[in-house]
């Protein structure tokens, strides 16, 4: 079976997870990616311990450590540049340009490069050469303060920066669509700022458009905009129901039904009814109606109906869900001495050439040597060299 | 100037926000949108009137952003003529996407088997609820799905109610997901000459939202699942604190000479000087007592002040904005994460969110809000796919076309 992307060559300078797992997405659909880190690069894992998030951002990649400084190493990269299709980084502009590894530099190498970078903030702007860390880009994304109830702290979700890595990918995809058609490469831009806004779109585009109060201030889930969609009602076990039927002209009789409620009770017989005019009262009469049974009888009730409707699970849910891992959400890796190890796993689907995992994360300057001597054709004399002089690391003596 | 993705087109059949975001991103970047509505009533999200119990006002952005840049053509799939226009604009295109259940697909033969047999180039994208290999099969939403990730139980303050991660949060990572699916199989599709099936589900691509976290609770960290104190946090340097005016957020390693440059600007020469802080295993092992200790101090002064304090020394940290923030911040402006666009419903410009996906050469763009149901539909009948005037004429009187 071909994979989808055999062929493409990727050189990785990644040193952020989510940058490096932008990557790895390119990597599960058979890209040819090479890491190159710093032979000084050090891992966090201890012995006998499994670097979880390691073997994530950089599974199915190989590991060239290359001080990249040195003439020598300067010469490798330079080969490797000439080979490569992608090139992507996620330091700060300002360093890269000192180091010779900004677009302008490699492009001057490989005209049809794709350069994809990763930053904090984005490429124009004042802070376009600020730290890239994802609690920042989310602190100024307005969301931080609305998303818990009234008088808690704002919340960190973690989730911002995901939203970078996908579109690390994308952009690098759409970027050799269009060398395809032309020829022509380019740099590719994404940034922690860009991917936590557009992962609260819908607060910021209704804010930008209608502005107000109500965006800028938590609103109480007693207080939410429609009584039976983006709602949590508490159950008599102390769980939590969630609903989502925006169309509640659709799900009023079978949520009456379930509740107890008078399908043509006067006070909710219409959307509007519902939506505005008595829409606290709806809140307060269905909080009131959920608390009065458990979790489990509320999932009964709203599966046999096919409501749009759960109760609200921790991890343990996908990680004992078979669907999870039958769909490779989940997989298990096979390891020699820790046993099998479980990871998040692979979110697309594709029916004729699938994600795989075809590589373990490399441990560094795992692939020193056959990057060199494969990709590049040097002697065993010439790498033999190179980690004397400690341009390389990871090749074993003798 | 050229697109990124010009020459593609894409049939997208999709409703509410997932699926018509993942339609958005491509055609964002030039691809030709086809967006296929019901005539009656169209797309769901036409019908949005109030977001956050906020009526929508004279512009229904919830609708006209997502579905930017797309074509909109109003056909009855229930109708054989409507099916007839389907099938013919998929042998003349390079995607379909829906995010519809299976079996309405099935039942206006639109299943991937008979697309296939029309278009062999086809690649055919869905976003399902809970993945191709899924056991359930109710309708599916954004928190919903959100619900059973466990994303949501672990946010907050231990004894809170669980928090939506936001608005549309799955839905935009499920939208995004797909996007890259079908450019990775187009891609392969170029080169082989064959098309595939594909699938982004919300529950698989909240699942990847939720890795940074779900990762480490796979590989046996239990607490994971659970909701955290800011009063535990691990590294007290690593956190968020109330200023007397508002929140802020404060990312220090937890390093000595972090803490002493820190601990130099809180105007508490006790806390600078407690031993129990002096070193990293220090403040880890008494982080309650140091998270308790700088909530005191930094309460005494604004967010600005702090933030005037730390800038020299290079400290990261950031006040916790709000979205009125946001609105008017530069940085999001001069990135293009903004951008002004005009808008036929209300025959002005309005401020739209951008592009945050940037390419030098082939930048995307916002051209056109979203379309007017149907507004397309007898252009790409009779330029796109051939058929005469009178032909349309004749679909109309069926009912097939608006």
């Amino acid at each position: 079976m071909t994979k989808a992307l055999d062929g493409l060559v990727v050189l990785d300078t990644t040193t952020e997870f989510w940058a490096a797992l932008g990557v790895a997405l390119l990597g599960d659909f058979g890209a040819h990616v090479i890491k190159i880190e710093p032979p000084s690069t050090r891992r966090e894992a201890n012995a006998g311990t499994w670097d979880h998030l390691n073997e994530l951002a950089n599974r199915n990649k190989l590991s060239l450590a290359l001080d990249t400084e040195p003439a020598a190493g300067r010469a490798a990269l330079e080969a490797l540049v000439k080979k490569a299709d992608i090139f992507v980084a996620d330091r700060p502009i300002p360093d890269l340009e000192q180091r010779r590894l900004d677009y302008a530099s490699l492009a001057a190498l490989k005209p049809d490069l794709i350069y994809a970078h990763g930053s904090g903030y984005g490429p124009a702007g004042p802070d376009r050469d600020a730290p890239a860390i994802d609690e920042l880009a989310a602190a100024r994304t307005g969301i931080m303060p609305i998303l818990q109830q009234p008088g808690q702290p704002p919340v960190y979700t973690e989730a911002g920066q995901m939203y970078s890595s996908v579109m690390l990918a994308f952009g690098v995809m759409a970027a050799l669509r269009h060398r395809a058609q032309t020829g022509e490469g380019q740099q590719v831009n994404v940034s922690l700022f860009a991917g936590n806004m557009y992962g609260a779109s819908l607060d910021i585009q209704a804010y930008l458009a209608m502005g107000g109060e109500r965006f800028l201030q938590p609103v109480s889930r007693l207080d939410a905009g429609n009584p039976m969609s983006g709602v949590l009602y508490r159950a008599s076990d102390g769980r939590w129901v969630t609903l989502t039927m925006p169309d509640t002209d659709r799900w009023w009789p079978d949520l009456a039904a379930i509740t107890g409620l008078d399908v043509d009770d006067e006070r909710f017989n219409s959307h509007e009814k519902r939506c505005e005019v008595n829409r606290l009262e709806l809140l307060s009469t269905l909080e009131d109606a959920f608390s009065k049974q458990p979790s489990d009888h509320w999932r009964t009730e709203l599966n046999a109906r096919q409501m749009s409707a759960d109760v609200i699970e921790d991890y343990g849910y996908p990680e004992g869900d078979r669907s999870a891992v039958r769909n490779r959400y989940i997989i298990d890796i096979e390891d020699e001495r820790l046993g099998t190890l479980r990871s998040v796993g692979f979110p697309i689907h594709m029916s004729e050439s699938p994600a795989e995992l075809t590589k373990r994360a490399p441990t560094l300057g795992q692939h020193s040597a056959a990057v060199l001597s494969k990709t590049l054709g040097y002697s065993a004399d010439e790498i033999a060299q190179l980690q004397t002089d400690g341009v390389i690391a990871g090749v074993s003596d003798g | 100037m050229a697109n990124a993705l010009d020459g593609i087109r894409v049939i997208d059949l999709t409703v509410w926000f997932q699926g018509p975001v993942a339609a958005q991103h491509l055609a964002d970047f030039g691809a030709e949108v086809i967006k296929v509505e019901r005539p009656q009533g169209g797309d769901l999200a036409r019908g949005v009137r109030s977001i956050k119990a906020v009526p929508v006002g004279d512009w229904n952005q919830y609708f006209l952003v997502i579905n930017r840049n797309k074509k909109s053509m109003a056909v009855d799939l229930k109708e054989a003529g409507g099916r007839e226009i389907l099938h013919k604009l998929v042998k003349e295109s390079d995607v379909f996407l829906s995010n519809l259940s299976s079996e309405n697909l099935a039942a206006w033969q639109l299943s991937y088997e008979e697309l296939r047999e029309i278009n062999p180039r086809l690649v055919y994208a869905m976003n399902t609820g809970y993945g191709p290999f899924g056991e359930i099969t109710k309708p599916s939403f954004d928190m919903t799905v959100q619900a059973l990730t466990g994303l949501m139980a672990r946010q907050g303050e231990p004894g809170q109610p669980p928090i939506y991660l936001g608005m549309g949060s799955g839905d935009a990572i499920g939208g995004l997901m797909a996007a890259l699916g079908i450019l990775i199989a187009l891609q392969q599709r170029d080169v082989t000459g064959v098309g595939q099936y594909l699938d982004a589900s919300l529950y698989g691509a909240q699942l990847f939202l939720g890795a940074p976290s779900l990762q480490g609770y796979l590989a046996g960290d239990k607490t994971l699942a659970q909701q955290r104190s800011r009063t535990d946090a691990p590294n007290p340097l690593w956190n968020m604190y109330e200023a007397s005016d508002r929140w802020l957020m404060l990312c220090l390693e937890n390093g000595d000479e972090h803490w002493s440059q820190l601990s130099g600007t809180l105007d508490d020469e006790a806390l600078a000087g407690d031993e129990r802080f002096a070193t990293d295993t220090g403040r880890s092992g008494h982080h309650a007592e140091l998270i308790a200790a700088l909530d005191a101090a930094i309460a005494n002064q604004t967010a600005d002040e702090w933030m005037e304090r730390w800038r020299p020394l290079g400290i990261p940290a950031s006040p916790i904005g709000n979205l009125e923030e946001l609105a008017n911040d530069p940085q999001a402006w001069e990135n293009d994460y903004f951008v002004e666009t005009y808008c036929e419903e209300v025959q002005r410009d309005v401020n739209v969110r951008g592009l945050p996906v940037g390419l030098s050469k082939t930048p995307g763009s916002v051209r056109t809000l979203g379309p007017e149901l149907g507004q397309h539909t007898e252009e790409i009948l009779t330029e796109t796919l051939g058929y005469s005037w009178e032909q349309v004429v004749e679909l109309k009187e069926q009912g097939a076309i608006l």
